[in-house]
């Protein structure tokens, strides 16, 4: 009795220590940063974005949601995201991509791709997903028409024809539709 | 037809009889003479009316009579005359149907005492005669006596139980002689058993300070044996043999004493446990006969119902259940110190006290003695001991004893711990105690406004250090960091106050240590102002990395009102201060602007601030909300009818609900985020995302009645066990 139960306690306190120590440093760091944020951004209320992780098991894919800002012209619309997050992070920039297709000067249409200084060559570890989503939704109304990712829609921003344009691409998503494809 | 043979045999048999009638004698004298003697054996035998003198006994001889026919002629007479003794009957019953005296009853016995002996055969007849005639003579009696009998000889042996000195030894000579002795035997002993009910429930009812068994012992031995000694011991010859013979009664109606005890007390358990401990007596008389009477279901189901009936309802104070769960507690431990009385009365109790939401703090409460001087769940005696789980299996254990056989499955030997531990252990976890012990702890502690805060932070440290030993040093710790913010701020205080002496005392407080305290965003004006931020920048020289956030709604303050007429003391809360700041400003104050001026308060604070100074005849209220000082004091006027009604004060959550509910807020942002972002879900999904959550440990169903929460307010929806956020 006395002597299986010694062995039985013995065995589960070493493995763990091993795992840990196998297991990349990073990796756990990483996760704890991003558990971190997590936590920051359903705390924070900044009206209209939000995002969470797409399974408990991974936190380093995320779905998010930004709507327009009110009195932009993407006031009242709500456009899928999705981010990726590299084991560099955050030192090196998450991978984001708009799933819910937009009209928008600094996006690409059709593989959702978005050309923002911070996402690129002014990352820095100082961002979070927070800031992150903020900057995304003042991109919504003040678009960087000097580097266009979709050339017709820097042209005719601050015509009416944009609205008309935005809302032909514009695909209102329902929740059950868009979890289909990530499953 | 018969034969010459058959003829001769017959005639052979004929004379064979004839000659042993005969006896030899010539011709049929002998045979004249049997008959005469039968005729007067039989009129002899014959019963005769009582009343009738016996016949002169002739000189005759019975063995010539022929004893088996004889008898069944003469048990025969007795059946035909038996009607006489039916008149007799008939006629005292009728006068005790009347009277209601059972001397009659009596009488009627000693009658029926002489028909038996008047008819009773000779002793020279033999045992058996007389025995076929005993036998005969009381079937025939007990097969006509009438109904109405019993009872009165039922009332006829408790008239004599009650009277033993008036009662006639003949009495149970005759019931032995009439075989009633026997026959009613269990109406005898039912009229004894009557007797010690009543006893017992005359004497003994309310009467729980003094073990009473031993006496009652004694009472029956004196009273209820010797009054059934000579029914029960008839024919012992000596001391020795009628004990023996008693032995067995005794026994019998030991029991009957013992379990008419334990049913008065089981019917008066509860207020036995109320009256506790000047009801030990009781308690222990309880044990004793439970040793001998299996009454313990009868006593859980009594207790389980009483309390139910009379202690677990909304309108029991919480304080009073649990004095009333610790004195059963102490209670059932004497009648039974394994506790399994206790396990099955105590569930009950523990699940309504879950269900009640200030049980944490009345114990908490008790803990730390905030109420001295009243009754404390907690004896000074008992000694702390650390809250440790019992070695359930009493492995280690040498005096285990087995348990008792209505244990039950799930019984749980509860090692007598003390009632602290019993308390705590109501809860799964101690964790709600110590947040709640935090939580008076800082009450208390900010309830301190003497400026030297040193003998009451000691008294409180006190306390911390007996809970210390109960619930372990590491869940205190948070305790500890409240004390000794107290000693600091006395320390910070006292170095501010020498560089530069103000009124203002702070309590400074570790912002991550204290439980969270209400906050309010009023700002106080005026000179109020300046003393805090005064203090505000000596205390940034003193502690340069830190920042003072003040809580003005917490302090108190001292105030004194200089009017052109008069100066007014007064010792009030912030909010009032605040505001009779600003009439220093101007002499007329409309609510709103009184509002406006010291930030986001309750209209119903504000206007409970305001009438205290009305109360004080420092402000009128001229019109609805606009309020005057009186630099001249005034004569009170018929008060303007108040706008608002005095609003009845919310009932504050405490403070284990509080953080429950903080909690709860922060999982539903999760449970927001993730519906949101990944659309529906079902429950065990949502309960799998909320482990990105920090600390989350609500089990499904608390999530399933939280999403139902959810659900009623509008938030979420849900349909074929699939949630939907409700988007706004």
């Amino acid at each position: 009795m006395s002597t299986q139960g010694q062995v039985s306690l013995a065995a589960p306190a070493a493995r763990p220590k091993q795992f840990s120590q196998d297991a990349p440093n990073a990796s756990g760091s990483v996760t704890k940063r991003l558990t971190n944020e997590l936590m920051t951004l359903m705390m924070s209320s900044s009206p209209g974005i939000s995002a969470f992780p797409k399974s408990d098991g991974n936190l380093f894919e995320w779905v998010g949601t930004i709507e327009g800002a009110p009195e932009t012209i993407y006031s009242g619309l709500k456009f899928r995201i999705s981010i990726t997050f590299g084991p560099n992070y955050p030192y090196g920039a998450p991978q984001i991509r708009f799933e819910t297709p937009i009209f928008h000067p600094n996006v690409d249409i059709s593989s959702g791709q978005i050309c923002l200084d911070i996402l690129q060559d002014k990352w820095s570890a100082v961002y979070s997903v927070h800031t992150i989503l903020l900057s995304l939704q003042s991109l919504l109304g003040e678009p960087n028409n000097a580097s266009p990712l979709n050339a017709d829609a820097a042209a005719i921003w601050d015509t009416p024809e944009f609205k008309i344009q935005l809302m032909k691409h514009y695909r209102p998503f329902t929740g059950t539709g868009l979890l289909s494809r990530f499953l | 037809m018969a034969t010459a043979a058959l003829r001769s045999q017959v005639q052979a048999k004929w004379n064979e009889g004839f000659a042993r009638l005969n006896r030899n004698d010539p011709g049929i004298t002998g045979l004249m003479t049997y008959t005469e003697a039968w005729n007067m054996a039989t009129e002899f035998l014959r019963p005769r009316h009582v009343s009738t003198p016996n016949p002169i006994q002739g000189a005759f001889a019975y063995p010539v009579v022929r004893l088996p026919i004889m008898l069944e002629v003469f048990l025969d007479s007795i059946a035909d005359n038996f009607h006489l003794i039916v008149s007799d009957i008939e006629q005292y019953l009728a006068q005790y149907q009347e009277s209601g005296n059972t001397q009659v009853i009596l009488q009627l016995v000693f009658r029926l005492v002489e028909w038996f002996r008047k008819w009773a055969p000779i002793d020279e007849l033999g045992p058996t005669i007389r025995s076929a005639y005993t036998l005969t003579f009381q079937t025939r009696l007990f097969s006509v006596l009438p109904p109405q009998f019993l009872p009165g000889f039922k009332a006829l042996c408790a008239a004599s139980l009650e009277e033993p000195q008036s009662t006639p030894a003949k009495m149970w000579e005759s019931f032995e002689v009439l075989g009633m002795s026997d026959r009613y035997e269990g109406i005898v002993a039912g009229v004894g058993y009557e007797r010690i009910e009543r006893y017992i429930r005359e004497e003994y009812a309310g009467k729980w300070d003094v073990q009473v068994l031993a006496a009652l012992r004694t009472w029956m031995s004196k009273h209820i044996v010797a009054w059934m000694l000579p029914l029960y011991a008839r024919g012992a010859t000596n001391a020795e043999d009628a004990k023996g013979m008693l032995a067995n009664v005794g026994a019998r109606f030991d029991f009957h004493l013992n379990k008419t005890l334990c049913e008065l007390r089981t019917s008066e358990i509860f207020d036995i446990i109320i009256d506790y401990p000047e009801s030990e007596g009781a308690l222990k008389d309880l044990k004793e006969c439970m040793q001998r009477v299996d009454q313990r279901a009868a006593l859980i189901q009594a207790l389980r119902r009483a309390n139910k009936k009379r202690l677990l309802h909304p309108g029991a104070d919480t304080k009073l259940i649990l004095s009333q769960y610790v004195a059963t507690i102490k209670c059932l431990r004497i009648i039974d110190p394994l506790g399994v009385l206790l396990y099955k009365v105590a569930d009950p109790i523990r699940r309504y006290l879950r269900e009640r939401p200030d049980t944490i703090r009345s114990i908490v409460a008790n803990l730390v003695g905030e109420d001295d001087g009243g009754d404390s769940l907690v004896d000074e005696n008992d000694t702390p001991v650390p809250l440790a789980p019992p070695d359930a299996d009493g492995f280690n254990d040498p005096n285990w004893e087995p348990e008792p056989v209505d244990a039950g499955p799930e019984f749980r030997a509860n090692k007598p711990s003390d009632v602290i531990s019993t308390l705590v252990s109501i809860y799964d976890s101690k964790d709600l105690f110590v947040r709640e012990v935090q939580v008076l702890l800082a009450q208390r502690l900010l309830a301190i406004t003497d400026e030297d805060n040193t003998p009451k932070v000691d008294k409180e440290r006190r306390t911390i250090e007996i809970l210390k030993i109960r619930f372990g040093e590491a869940a205190m710790q948070v305790c500890e960091v409240m004390l000794k913010d107290m000693a600091d701020s006395r320390r910070i205080d006292n170095s501010v106050q020498d560089k530069n002496r103000t009124v203002v005392h702070p309590t400074i407080i570790s912002r991550h240590f204290w439980p969270a305290l209400d906050s309010s965003d009023i700002t106080m004006p005026g000179q109020f102002q300046a003393l805090q931020q005064a203090y505000a920048k000596e205390f940034s020289t003193f502690k340069p990395d830190k920042r003072l956030r003040w809580l003005p709604h917490l302090g108190k303050i001292s105030l004194t009102l200089e009017l052109q007429d008069r100066t007014i003391q007064a010792d009030v809360p912030p909010l009032e201060a605040a505001f009779i700041e600003l009439f220093s400003q101007k002499n007329i104050w409309t609510m709103d602007e009184l509002i406006a001026g010291v930030g986001p308060v309750d209209r119903t604070a504000a206007l409970k601030a305001l009438i205290t100074w009305i109360d004080l005849g420092v402000l009128k209220e001229d019109q609805e909300n606009v309020f005057r000082l009186l630099e001249l004091k005034e004569e009170p006027g018929p008060a303007p009818a108040r706008s608002i009604a005095m609003a009845v004060e919310e009932p504050t959550l405490t403070a284990a609900e509080q953080q429950h509910m903080e909690q709860m807020r922060v999982y539903w942002k999760f449970v927001d985020g993730m519906l949101k972002n990944l659309g529906p879900m079902s429950l065990d999904r949502i309960q799998g995302m909320l482990k990105l959550a920090p600390n989350y440990d609500q089990s499904l169903e608390q999530l399933g009645v939280f999403m139902d929460a959810a659900r009623v307010r509008g938030m979420v929806t849900v349909k074929d066990g699939i949630w939907t956020i409700v988007s706004e």
